[in-house]
């Protein structure tokens, strides 16, 4: 899933420890004990402008997920309402149990429970999910979504609900097949751990009959135990209790605030100084981030110690490389080898950044990590090697002149045009400057950041990158970061001459049904592009958030990096 | 302003103004009395002073062993913050560090000055130019001509134009960069300054207007009217030598205007780009650090201040110097 803030998180980290949880460093977070109380509002505060997608299907952002998944889409699974190792084990949510497999892992069943319904009251019905997978296929309203229906079901030439001719409709609902309360899905490969698929909004039941299409993304209809009373973007979505939710239908849900308050466009510092302040209706606040200049007043100081949680979040940063522009690995060695990463990290925040990356895949997910070996030269400490970058270069300039003329004359280097990013592309231009190489920054305005550098027209050599699994498997982060199909490949590497080599591994490793040798297949496959340096491995992160000191349950739900909003509490 | 009139009309009359008995120009009255101003001299030798520290920011850099884009991790604690107190303000580091990058506060303040002062003048020229032109073209043909030019001040007047410029910055500069000015700063400086100017010429266009009108009537326009002088020769020859007194106040007192706009764009994010300097840029950039680290704030802004204040106090000192009838020095 992409990484919804834009605005921190710059630096590039090194290896300390292998950290076996994604929450290794969170620690008694659940404040002031006893069972958490029904009743009060939670405020969220956000710098965003909205929640990037409400809409089930559209939905791809860690935190978004985490905030709509606990308060309005339910979903066939989920991962545990818990904090640690266990919240990311998989639970039944819709369904009565994590999933029936046949055929051998291409076929799964999930059998609804009783008692589920929608806002208006009306009961979740089997095709009402059916009909929620289905809206995924249609790309051209749905957009910004996973993809993961359209390259697992078995259907071919499917446009979408909105659509579709009664043939295809037919073949989409046999691919998707609902006997009574059973849905059935017919994949057309083998996938073992679809379970973990299905914990994604995109499998979240819409009614056909309340379909809005694009606007749907604006009011959904809730299936949870809130919904929606007011969303304006740039100022606040309000949540209440949907009446028609059954606690006893619901097997993970407590839903203790009456009401969750989203207030967005707030400026960054201005988020920071209420949480410390900690006065009025902020006590009942949230915070997703902490900006770098903050954190050591934070983390400092005891009296915050009870309200604020540093812990390895599942996101990976990285800066991805257009192949296109830089077809030649000894430009792409003398960027990373020049590349002052000790100066981004300290930007960023220094150890609240996180670790320096080996790979694209973070150790939390244990069968697919292996300490992959690094480039020759490049320094532990994260200091730039300029002798070796330049030896790279000086390479360059006979291996391929018209690159290494390229990387003088100058690369575009597209970046968030937010403060923080201003100092990391000045450390870009400044160590890259050190070995002749030119960085040309191009700000763009955060907000329209991903659309812009994922626009195939927009010319770039370099843009920025972060991402986290979309569940326990790397098949989730190799292929959609550098398979040509995958859904955050910014790397432009379909001409490189291993990329047919590589998209051949791929497919082999997403067909290995046996876990433990997929995930040395995808060892490999990380040590492949790490070699290839087709994007540079930056840092494993860090997250902090800090909360307001009323507010209960405020554990960090590990799969998304996030508080798992739905569940927080009040305490009097 | 009438009273500044009175006294060119009485050029070369050498009327008294002061004790002395000697018969002196306007000018030099103005001047004597300019020169009494303690204050404005000393403001003078401020902006003087800034003045040279922007045009040889980059001597003055290398003489200290200073640059303004140097990353100095060794000057930043593990957390990015600069390592000692006051900003880490030592010996090679003068006004101290940047916190996250380490870059030199004072080598950033001098390439910013260049920034500041650069749109400040140029800027001032453009209105300047623009507004005398028009002032004088509305103020000397009246009828149609001035109808026109006053319509095209109401309207320029009428426009939220603070609003209009922060609301234009990105599509003018994109169409600024694809009609070939360089992309990046150059785009940017090129759009600050184009739009202070279209939003900048009324107010001097206005005054000059006001002043032609009464200055065509005068006898020594009709004078030269009566001997067959051209429009071109009245305007150039009589009338322009006749207005600098209000122009030089009214650029005097516009320029650190300019200065402060530019400084509000970019703490805005719409001026310069990094990793150029700008005092705005600065600014903006301290104000998320006035916990951690107080002193970055203080000086960008201390720097701005001065610079404005020593303008101003030079503009207020000039508008004295050319009209003794507000004579406000008794009042400092």
């Amino acid at each position: 899933m992409k990484r919804k803030s834009i605005f921190g998180a710059i630096g590039l980290g090194l290896v300390a420890s292998v950290i076996a949880a994604s929450c290794g460093g969170s620690s008694s977070s659940s404040s002031s004990g006893g069972a958490p109380k029904k009743g009060g509002t939670v405020h969220i505060l956000s710098m965003g402008e909205q929640i990037a997608h409400l809409d089930p299907q559209r939905n791809y952002t860690g935190t978004d997920l985490a905030f709509a998944a606990s308060t309005m889409q339910r979903t066939l699974t989920s991962y545990k309402y818990a904090e640690g190792d266990a919240g990311s084990e998989v639970t039944a949510d819709l369904a009565t149990d994590t999933g029936t497999v046949t055929n051998e892992g291409k076929t799964w069943a999930f059998t609804l429970g009783e008692g589920g319904t929608f806002e208006d009251g009306s009961a979740i019905t089997c095709a009402d999910v059916a009909y929620g997978v289905s809206r995924t296929f249609a790309t051209d309203i749905i957009t910004d979504g996973p993809t993961y229906a359209i390259s697992y079901l078995d259907v071919a030439d499917y446009p979408g609900p909105y659509k579709a001719t009664a043939d295809q409709q037919a073949a989409f609902d046999k691919a998707v097949n609902c006997v009574d309360k059973t849905i059935t899905f017919n994949l057309k490969v083998p996938v073992a751990d679809f379970n973990y698929t299905t914990t994604l909004t995109s499998f979240s039941p819409v009614p056909k009959a309340l379909d809005t299409g694009e606007k749907y993304d604006m009011k959904p209809v809730s299936s949870g135990p809130y919904k929606i009373e007011s969303y304006e973007i740039g100022k606040s979505l309000v949540l209440v209790r949907n009446d028609k939710w059954d606690q006893a239908s619901d097997p993970i849900r407590h839903a203790y605030a009456d009401s969750i308050v989203y207030e967005f466009g707030l400026d960054p510092s201005v988020i920071d100084e209420r949480m410390i302040k900690d006065a009025g209706d902020d006590q009942f606040a949230v915070s997703e981030s902490i900006q770098p200049e903050n954190l050591p007043t934070i983390f400092d100081d005891e009296a915050f110690k009870s309200r604020r949680v540093d812990y390895y979040d599942p996101f990976v940063s990285y800066t991805n490389l257009s192949v296109k522009n830089l077809s030649c690995l000894d430009v792409r060695k003398a960027l990373y080898l020049a590349l002052d990463r000790d100066a981004l990290r300290k930007a960023g925040g220094g150890p609240y950044t996180g670790d320096y990356a080996d790979g694209f895949i973070k150790p939390a997910l244990a069968l697919d990590y292996a300490k992959s070996k690094m480039l020759d030269g490049l320094n532990a400490d994260g200091t730039a090697n300029v002798e070796a970058a330049q030896a790279a270069m000086d390479a360059a300039k006979t291996s391929c002149p018209d690159v290494a003329k390229h990387a003088a004359d100058g690369l575009v280097y597209y970046y968030p045009d937010t403060p923080v990013w201003a100092k990391a592309i000045a450390i870009w231009i400044e160590s890259e400057a050190k070995v002749g190489i030119t960085i040309k920054g191009s700000p763009v305005e955060a907000s329209k950041y991903w659309p812009t550098v994922m626009n195939p027209d927009t010319n770039y050599d370099i843009v920025r990158g972060g991402w986290a699994p979309d569940w326990a498997n790397a098949s989730t982060v190799i292929p959609e970061l550098f398979a040509t199909s995958g859904g955050f490949n910014l790397t432009r590497n379909a001409d490189d001459p291993d990329y047919a080599a590589f998209d051949a591994a791929v497919t082999a490793a997403k067909a290995d049904l046996d876990r433990v040798s997929q995930g040395k297949k995808w060892q490999e496959l990380n040590q492949y592009v790490v070699d290839r340096l087709w994007a540079l491995p930056g840092t494993f992160l860090k997250s902090q958030s800090i909360w307001g000191s009323k507010v209960g349950n405020t554990y960090q739900w590990g799969p998304y990096g996030s508080f798992n909003f739905g569940e927080l509490s009040i305490n009097s | 302003m009438t009273s500044t009139i009175d006294s060119i009309r009485d050029d070369g009359t050498g009327v008294p103004v002061t004790a002395s008995i000697v018969g002196k120009s306007p000018r030099e009255l103005a001047w004597n009395r300019f020169r009494k101003d303690k204050f404005a001299l000393f403001a003078i030798g401020v902006i003087a002073f800034y003045i040279f520290v922007a045009l040889f920011a980059p001597l003055i850099c290398s003489a200290l062993g200073i640059s303004p884009t140097r990353l100095d991790g060794q000057a930043l604690n593990d957390y990015g913050l600069p390592d000692g107190p006051f900003g880490n303000i030592s010996t090679s580091h003068l006004l101290g560090v940047e916190p996250g990058t380490g870059r030199d506060i004072l080598a950033r303040l001098l390439y910013g000055a260049r920034v500041s002062l650069m749109v400040g003048f140029i800027a001032t020229f453009l209105t300047t130019t623009i507004g005398v032109v028009l002032g004088v073209v509305a103020g000397y043909k009246r009828g149609k001509i001035d109808a026109v030019i006053g319509r095209m001040t109401d309207l320029t007047l009428a426009f939220p134009s603070f609003l209009l410029i922060i609301a234009l910055t990105r599509p003018f500069t994109q169409r600024l960069e694809s009609i070939g000015v360089p992309e990046g700063n150059p785009a940017r400086l090129t759009y600050i300054v184009l739009v202070l100017s279209l939003f900048g010429w009324v107010y001097v266009a206005r005054v000059v207007r006001g002043q032609t009108l009464s200055l065509r009537e005068r006898e020594f326009v009709e004078a030269a009217r009566s001997c067959g002088a051209g429009n071109s020769h009245i305007i150039f020859k009589e009338l322009l030598p006749n207005l600098w007194a209000p122009v030089i106040v009214i650029v005097s007192l516009s320029l650190p205007g300019y200065v402060s706009t530019e400084a509000t764009l970019s703490f805005l994010g719409l001026g310069m780009i990094a990793p150029a300097a700008s005092w705005g840029v600065m600014l903006g950039d301290s104000v998320k650090y006035y916990r951690a680290d107080p002193t970055y704030l203080f000086i960008p802004g201390i720097a701005l201040i001065v610079l404005v204040l020593a303008f101003n106090i030079v503009g207020d000192a000039v508008r004295d110097a050319l009209d003794p009838k507000g004579d406000r020095q008794n009042l400092l």
